[in-house]
């Protein structure tokens, strides 16, 4: 509400249409200097307990984005400027997110599914055999009668195509 | 705050900068100023990307080559890198002040204060050399340059490809906001800047931050958790 205001004020300050600056107390800045300082010193003393490769990797990750947090919001005027520029910032952060998120998904479990196809190899000419025959979705035992009879002579008989493809 | 400011304003008008008017596309100076901030913060959000594929990469090869990534970072000095890190705090820091006194009228404190963030600058790029050479002296060039023989596991040099490429790119930066500071320094010591008129203070200001925001995350990263 307050800052709302404040933006309201140098908006609207001037009667001859100039920018009139919103200055901030100097005690703010030096507060920010310290917290800053401080920070660094939790986050070099921090790397040296150790709370396992992760654990270190969070918690350095967790001083760091705060530290990131102050500078944004108080040397870069952030929690005074216009909603906007918060706005364009935090879009940047989310969409390194998505960046380093999806790109992961896939680095992290390659091999992964090539093992699992290898043990139950998809008939290339009739894919959804499986889901028909009701190989995934029911129990064995269910699922017994249906596949002795028709899917697994199939099954064994595409096995040896679908193997020299992925190679 | 503002009626003193407003009393200064009309006080001095001839004075604070003189060369300064509003664009005729623009209703107000506030207009004009908040078009060019929010051109700077699109900008930082390139940069943001920019630095962000390269986190990106750290991410997937300290994921894959987990143990050469812990044996490779105890190489790199921490001492030295903390000091960086409190040097660019402190430019950082020596920056908002600067922004601070434009906006004050406070020229001359202005011009110190853009002088003291750029020598934190200089010292910062001091401490980079001394790094690189002592790395570039124990072979940890990246590719084929990658001549150290002395680790036990498999995939050091990617960490240190990770490592140049990161902070080098970082150092390309860091000297670009070298010559952006000497240039506000410059039309600073001309009278250019009041509080009427101090965008490109505040925008460079912007920059500089982000240079340290982008070392807030590269110290931990490849210096204490690697």
């Amino acid at each position: 509400m307050s800052t709302s205001h404040a933006e309201h004020d140098h908006g609207h300050g001037s009667a001859n249409g100039d920018h009139v600056p919103h200055v901030l107390p100097f005690k703010v800045y030096i507060a920010t200097f310290a917290t800053l300082l401080f920070l660094t010193v939790v986050t070099v003393a921090a790397s040296y307990v150790d709370i396992g490769h992760t654990g270190n990797l969070i918690v350095a990750l967790l001083i760091a984005t705060i530290k990131a947090s102050v500078v944004a919001l108080i040397f870069m005027h952030l929690k005074w400027d216009h909603k906007f520029h918060g706005i364009i910032f935090v879009s940047a952060l989310l969409f390194l997110a998505v960046f380093i998120g999806i790109t992961m998904s896939d680095t992290e479990f390659r091999g992964e599914a090539e093992a699992i196809e290898a043990k139950n190899p998809v008939d290339l000419k009739d894919p959804f055999k499986a889901q028909r025959t009701g190989d995934i979705a029911i129990p064995k035992e269910a699922a017994a009668p249906a596949a002795a009879g028709s899917a697994a002579p199939a099954a064994g008989s595409a096995a040896p195509a679908a193997v020299p493809a992925k190679h | 705050m503002s009626a003193k400011a407003e009393a200064l304003g009309g006080a001095g008008e001839s004075k604070l900068s003189p060369q300064f008017h509003v664009a005729h596309h623009f209703d107000k100076a506030d207009t004009q100023f908040d078009a060019g901030r929010m051109g700077v913060w699109l900008f930082l959000v390139t940069e943001i990307l920019l630095f962000g594929g390269l986190f990106c990469a750290f991410a997937i090869f300290r994921s894959k080559y987990f143990p050469s990534f812990v044996e490779a970072h105890h190489h790199l000095d921490r001492v030295m890198g903390g000091i960086n890190t409190i040097v660019l705090i402190t430019s950082s820091f020596t920056m908002a002040l600067a922004v601070r006194s434009a906006q004050k009228n406070e020229t001359k404190k202005t011009t110190l204060l853009l002088a003291v963030t750029l020598a934190c600058a200089a010292m910062f790029l001091v401490v980079k050399y001394f790094e690189y050479s002592h790395k570039i002296h124990d072979g940890l060039l990246p590719g084929g340059n990658f001549t150290a023989a002395d680790f036990a596991s498999g995939h050091p040099g990617i960490f240190f490809a990770i490592y140049f490429m990161m902070t080098g790119i970082h150092g390309v930066h860091v000297v670009i906001g070298m010559g952006l500071i000497l240039w506000i320094l410059l039309r600073n010591q001309k009278n250019e800047f009041s509080s009427r008129y101090y965008a490109p203070v505040e925008n460079v200001g912007l920059y500089w931050h982000l240079v340290d925001l982008v070392w807030i995350f590269l110290f931990p990263l490849l210096y204490l958790v690697g």
